[in-house]
């Protein structure tokens, strides 16, 4: 085997190696996208349980959480025990709780919002253009978006109470750790 | 005699003609010409991936995500965005994964520069080995050419088949 033959074989072998190194070392669940790490898009989107509208400027300077979901999602309604139980043991902090409706009609959502217990603010995101800005694959997916308005994190699929608390926590408690920028459950 | 030029010419003419129509019809079809928006909504969604399929563009979908992602593109083209905005804006919410064809500059571009670079590769081992002997290169002396003869009559002698000689 000639010299300049064993050369490249060397360079393509540790090529793959490294190739193979870098593919194995990246979790899977590490679901990178556009919007992590950048502001969140302002919007404003009807109320779902009323008249009038809800603006991501109401929120301004706080700790946000931003869930997408639908009626028909089977695992919007896994992972609601859990949002409500955080909800409920954060209602009174400085931490916000938005439901976005996604490819879904006001009535199925109301009656999924009555009958899940949903008591944070909800609204419809009719035309997919909220769910287009902040990057959503599908539903359920929930975005920690901190007091500057940077989204932070997001979770794919039916979020825990872990996931959830130290999603919120690394964001209200300076020095909390670093905080998930990307995790899935599916 | 005369009849032979006479089709030779024939022939002649009929191939000019026919180089003609080639060149008239390949002009012809790549004429600048203005698309409409509708073909312009087809021709950015057919490079845009869909974001809840397996190997689909944005055009070819039938998903519901799709569908409102040909919406924001046709309302894009209608505010009068060029195709490079348009692209990044869906960059920028999905990463370069959501371009079919993806930039050379990024990781994804890899896609592109590894054939190239592999082909580069394979033809500069090929010439490498298919290089003729350099000038330099003296001709076998008397005994070794009788030496190698020696070594194929052996080898030849023992049956063996060939790929175990």
């Amino acid at each position: 085997m000639s010299r300049w033959l064993r050369a490249v074989l060397v360079v393509a072998i540790a090529s793959l190696v490294v190739v193979l190194a870098l593919a194995f070392r990246r979790a899977p669940t590490d679901i990178r996208t556009g919007t992590v790490g950048k502001p969140a898009a302002a919007f404003t989107l009807e109320k779902l349980d009323g008249p009038g509208t809800w603006s991501s400027e109401q929120a301004k300077g706080k700790v946000v959480v931003v869930n997408f979901f639908a009626s028909w999602c089977i695992p919007c309604k896994e992972e609601n025990p859990a949002l409500v139980r955080v909800y409920e043991r954060y209602r009174a902090s400085d931490v916000v709780f938005i439901g976005v409706l996604y490819q879904d009609s006001r009535d199925s959502g109301l009656k999924y919002v009555r009958d899940n217990g949903v008591a944070w603010p909800t609204v419809i995101d009719d035309a997919g253009r909220v769910a287009f800005s902040y990057g959503v694959f599908g539903i359920p997916e929930t975005f920690f978006i901190g007091p500057d308005g940077v989204i932070v994190g997001r979770h794919i699929g039916p979020i825990d109470e872990t996931t959830l608390v130290r999603g919120i926590e690394c964001l209200r408690v300076p020095n909390a750790g670093d905080c998930p920028r990307a995790s899935a459950s599916r | 005699m005369i009849e032979r030029a006479r089709g030779w010419k024939s022939a002649r003419v009929a191939l000019v003609l026919a180089l003609v129509a080639l060149a008239l019809a390949v002009g012809w079809s790549a004429r600048p010409r203005t698309e409409t928006p509708a073909e312009r909504v087809d021709r950015i969604t057919s490079e845009l991936r869909c974001v809840v399929c397996q190997g689909l563009s944005v055009r070819d979908s039938p998903s519901e995500s799709a569908r409102q992602m040909r919406d924001i593109v046709a309302q894009r083209v209608a505010e009068g965005r060029s195709d490079d905005e348009i692209r990044d804006e869906f960059r920028a919410s999905y990463g370069d994964w959501v371009v079919l064809a993806p930039p050379l500059a990024s990781w994804s571009g890899l896609v592109w520069l590894v054939p190239l670079a592999a082909l580069l590769v394979g033809a500069f081992v090929a010439l490498g080995r298919f290089r003729p002997p350099a000038a330099g290169a003296r001709e076998p002396s008397a005994a070794e050419l009788a030496q190698l003869r020696e070594r194929a009559r052996r080898e030849e002698s023992l049956d063996l088949p060939l790929d175990a000689r």
